[in-house]
């Protein structure tokens, strides 16, 4: 029933959603610091999604990727910024960050990857704290001094243009990474990466009698998200705020809130990050103004309640109301 | 050359020997049985043929590969199929979906692309009469259903060797005839070389399977054509637990 | 001088481990009986630490004493959360949806407002804001919720599920406290004197706290070994369909294993409180869970013995890896030693992921 042509047409609601958010932060800038949180949400969504919604695994320790994105682009500016190599430092910095990451999570995916379920929420959580505690421990990278390069970012690319890239470049550049992960994500699930996943979500041992590489297809996904957390980490964090410690970046509460994102929106499915970003970022927003830092005690609850009583989430119960229905061929 | 070769093959669990020094052969296109009491080790000696668990002892020869410490997927891509008692069809895959990933990553799934692979899933759909319940999630189908669609799924790795475990568990008479039927006619159209079940119902062993070996223990008991071992005292009294000739005619 | 400070510090590590080995049978035994990984684990001890903070401070009742109110707790809160979330994923009642007739739905209002009411009334006692109403809101609505649609489920939901579920559960009682405690970090300073052994000095308070640990862990041993409740619980840990086949409540023992479990947790945050009675906070729990992980591996996840004899390892590795690390310049000993832990339980769960002492 479905064309072959019609296989990428679910790329276009993002790329709406996307797009009307960008539009609106432009046409009014006084939002534009929700408009990236917004982004934000939605693109750690997505990220998380690739791993967590498609294998089914908890990687308790995600943040660890996003600090090590962080820690790249940091270190690419600290330390290359009396080069005169202008912008393309940010192309070194993101270039290191996807390095790091990848290294990381090639690490941690070597042994966990081949544990299962309860064993590899086990190991990675440990991840976090353990890579955090080294950092801070062997002080590498200043250790919990963290790294400060507001300066280095002036001198490297002229105030102007530093102060562009923290309050509107770093954002748009966000932007960037939140379409890139919706676009893998479509094109893992429309190749034989995305029916793997899927098979071995449901059913591990079932897959591998069928053929599927189990431990093979785990670690693409979890490379691939690894990854896309440094970009995040690059762009929201470093170029915006311009310094890093440890602490911040290692905070496990980034990762609980990607949990409840993908939760929200529907594991698994290609809108589900964006629409569980939206929800939980706006309500966020709002819950920040009339009631600050309740967020989780109003979210933790409805975990529980999405997990045990709608696990398929927002997207994955409207995916089931439009079969049958051209929309079909749009939301997945 | 045989297709399989099992030597001594052995298998614990603690203190339990499930599958005790296992020996046999089976040939291209031979259509064998494996029967035997509740506990015998059927399921297990399936489980170490197909490698969802390695042998404690033994080898296994597939096609003159020895694939004993190969893990399940790269046996898969040998050409080893496998259907389970309880059928496990991927829940909220389409029906379709679930064939064409047994297309995708059976034994010629490196040469075939997504769209090619749901066109072959598309064929025994038909075959096994589901074409209504082509998208929709396998989750919702009835047992029968999905039984059907776990065995599309093997069919669909164009396997050489399909192991069914107990696959006519739980139907009655009319639909194990049906069934065996289904199994002839796919041994014949699609060129499975051979197809080895795990069966209690001698109604489908008879009607299928040209060699039967029995196991009882976890070991070889016999290893011989039906129509001697359906006949032959030792697995008589395995079966009704005392010798035959106790029993009135 | 080295030797003398390690040797120090193993004997205190070694006092630590029994605590540590204590704080983690809970999570053993829940893993053993339902295969459920209690993520939240550390929220629980916090529980336990405030409990022992509270009875010190408002009734001026010693730790050892709290024991038995914090057992309670622990078994109060297990019940609760296990009913609450963890029974809907892994041993569901798949009787279908149920209807929601006017009755049920008069019933359940009638209840919420009474317990608004209630909320209402109390808020002269506790300060209450608009975001614990909305708190309690929600955990009604979602009461009723699992009611009515609990039975939707048939089988088994994905191990993801439980995960989630128990690290929610501890989300929800560490926001909780912090709204009722706020996360200013507390203590409390119970002194009944010292004892000093040469290479060190012990408190007195921290050897009870080995004792006390040593000694429940004893009794857990007789319970299972020597009650027919015990072996019940036991036999479901064997084999879950057997039991059931010799007339074994299973779901009732599922859930008493449960509750046991959270039980004994809390416990542990009061024998704790013996050992580090400072920096009592509602988020206190998190390296503890990690080290609670550790040592489970270390002694095999679904065996409580295994679980206190692994802690005592644990305490020992901790504290002999900081005086290492305490004597190589230019590291940062606790990090380096927190770092370490993590690098064992790697190490573990790459070579023999279902620990390294098979203690039954």
């Amino acid at each position: 029933m479905m064309k072959r042509t019609h296989k990428y047409f679910p790329i276009l609601p993002v790329l709406v959603a996307y797009g009307a958010l960008l539009g609106y932060g432009l046409f009014f800038p006084g939002k534009w610091q929700l408009v990236s949180q917004l982004a934000f949400y939605c693109t750690l969504g997505q990220a998380f999604n690739l791993f967590m919604g498609m294998t089914g695994y908890v990687d308790f320790g995600y943040v660890a990727f996003m600090g090590v994105g962080t820690y790249g682009m940091a270190i690419s500016i600290y330390h290359l910024n009396e080069k005169g190599l202008g912008l393309s430092i940010i192309l070194i910095g993101l270039s290191l960050a996807v390095a790091f990451s990848i290294i990381l999570s090639l690490a941690v995916g070597a042994v966990a990857l081949r544990l299962r379920g309860a064993y590899f929420a086990i190991a990675t959580i440990g991840v976090n704290e353990g890579f955090r505690f080294l950092i801070e421990g062997a002080r590498i990278w200043n250790g919990s001094e963290g790294i400060i390069f507001t300066r280095h970012m002036k001198k490297a690319f002229g105030k102007p243009a530093a102060m562009a890239i923290g309050t509107f470049w770093a954002d748009i550049m966000m932007f960037g990474v939140a379409v890139l992960a919706a676009v893998l994500t479509l094109v893992y699930m429309r190749n034989k990466v995305g029916y793997a996943l899927t098979a071995l979500r449901e059913d591990e041992d079932a897959a591998k009698v069928m053929g599927i590489n189990v431990t093979k297809y785990k670690i693409i996904a979890f490379i691939t998200s690894a990854a896309l957390a440094g970009l995040l980490g690059a762009t929201a964090w470093a170029l915006k705020l311009q310094y890093v410690y440890p602490t911040d970046v290692f905070e496990i509460h980034y990762t609980v809130e990607a949990i409840i994102i993908v939760l929200l929106g529907g594991a698994g499915t290609l809108l589900g990050p964006i629409v569980g970003g939206l929800i939980y970022g706006i309500s966020k927003y709002y819950l920040s103004i009339v009631l600050p830092g309740f967020q989780l005690l109003i979210f933790a609850p409805l975990i529980v309640a999405i997990i045990v009583l709608f696990p398929e989430g927002t997207v994955g119960i409207l995916k089931k109301k439009v079969i049958n229905t051209p929309l079909q061929k749009f939301i997945i | 050359m045989p297709l399989l070769v099992c030597k001594n093959v052995t298998k614990r669990f603690g203190g339990l020997v499930a599958v005790d020094d296992m020996s046999f052969t089976v040939k291209h296109g031979e259509m064998m049985a494996i029967v035997g009491p509740n506990g015998a080790g059927k399921t297990t000696m399936f489980n170490l043929i197909n490698g969802v668990f390695p042998a404690d002892e033994g080898t296994i020869h597939f096609e003159g590969v020895d694939v004993t410490g190969f893990p399940a997927f790269k046996r898969a891509h040998l050409g080893m199929g496998r259907t389970f008692q309880i059928p496990r069809p991927f829940s909220s895959a389409t029906v379709q979906e679930n064939i064409a990933i047994g297309a995708m990553f059976g034994s010629a799934g490196s040469e075939i692309s997504v769209d090619e692979a749901m066109d072959v899933a598309d064929h025994y759909i038909g075959l096994i009469g589901l074409s209504g319940h082509r998208d929709k999630p396998a989750g919702g189908l009835t047992p029968i259903e999905k039984k059907l669609v776990e065995i599309a799924r093997a069919l669909a790795m164009k396997p050489k060797l399909l192991l069914m475990d107990e696959a006519m568990a739980g139907m009655n008479p009319r639909d194990i005839d049906e069934m065996v039927a289904f199994i002839k006619k796919i041994r014949e159209t699609e060129g499975i070389a051979i197809v080895a079940m795990v069966e209690h119902i001698m109604r489908a062993v008879a009607g299928l399977a040209e060699r039967v070996i029995v196991m009882h223990q976890g070991a070889l008991l016999v290893d011989e054509p039906t129509k001697e071992a359906l006949t032959d005292p030792r697995v008589i009294e395995v079966y009704l637990g005392q010798p035959a000739e106790e029993f009135d005619a | 001088m080295l030797f003398e400070q390690l040797a120090g510090n193993l004997v205190q590590g070694l006092v630590l481990g029994a605590v540590y080995g204590m704080a983690t049978m809970g999570l053993s035994l829940i893993f053993g009986v339902l295969q459920v990984v209690n993520v939240g684990h550390g929220a629980f001890i916090m529980v336990g630490a405030f409990t022992s903070l509270m009875m010190f401070q408002a009734m001026g009742i010693p730790p050892i004493l709290a024991i038995p109110a914090a057992f309670l707790i622990g078994m109060a809160l297990g019940m609760l959360f296990y009913f609450g979330a963890v029974k809907p994923l892994v041993s569901p009642s798949g009787s279908g949806i149920k209807k929601m007739t006017p009755k049920r739905l008069g019933a359940a209002a009638g209840m919420f407002v009474g317990l608004m009411i209630l909320m209402w009334i109390s808020s002269g006692f506790f300060s209450l804001n608009i975001a614990i109403y909305l708190f309690v809101g929600i955990i009604f609505l979602y009461g009723f919720a699992l009611y009515i649609y609990g039975g939707r489920r048939q089988d088994k939901a994905p191990e993801l599920a439980t995960l989630l579920a128990t690290f929610s559960c501890g989300v929800i009682l560490e926001e909780v406290v912090k709204q009722v405690f706020t996360s200013e970090a507390r203590g409390f300073n119970w002194d009944i004197g010292k004892i000093d052994i040469g290479i060190t000095v012990l408190p007195y308070t921290k050897l009870v706290a080995a004792f006390g640990s040593l000694a429940i862990a004893v009794i857990l041993y007789m319970w299972f070994n020597k009650t027919r409740a015990g072996m019940a619980m036991r036999s479901v840990v064997e084999d879950d369909v057997g039991a059931r086949v010799c007339g074994v409540d299973v779901d009732w023992q599922y859930a008493l294993s449960f509750s046991l479990g959270i039980g004994l947790t809390v416990t542990s945050g009061v024998l704790l409180t013996m050992f580090i009675p400072v920096g009592i906070n509602p988020y206190m729990g998190g390296p503890y869970t990690l080290k609670a992980f550790v040592i489970a591996v270390l002694g095999g996840l679904s065996s409580p013995y295994g679980a206190f004899f692994g802690g005592v390892v644990f305490g020992l590795l901790e504290n002999g890896s900081y005086t290492l690390f305490a004597n190589i310049q230019g590291l940062e000993p606790f990090a380096m030693t927190r770092f370490f832990s993590f690098v064992m339980l790697l190490v573990i769960l790459l070579i023999r992921p279902t620990g390294l002492l098979r203690a039954k």
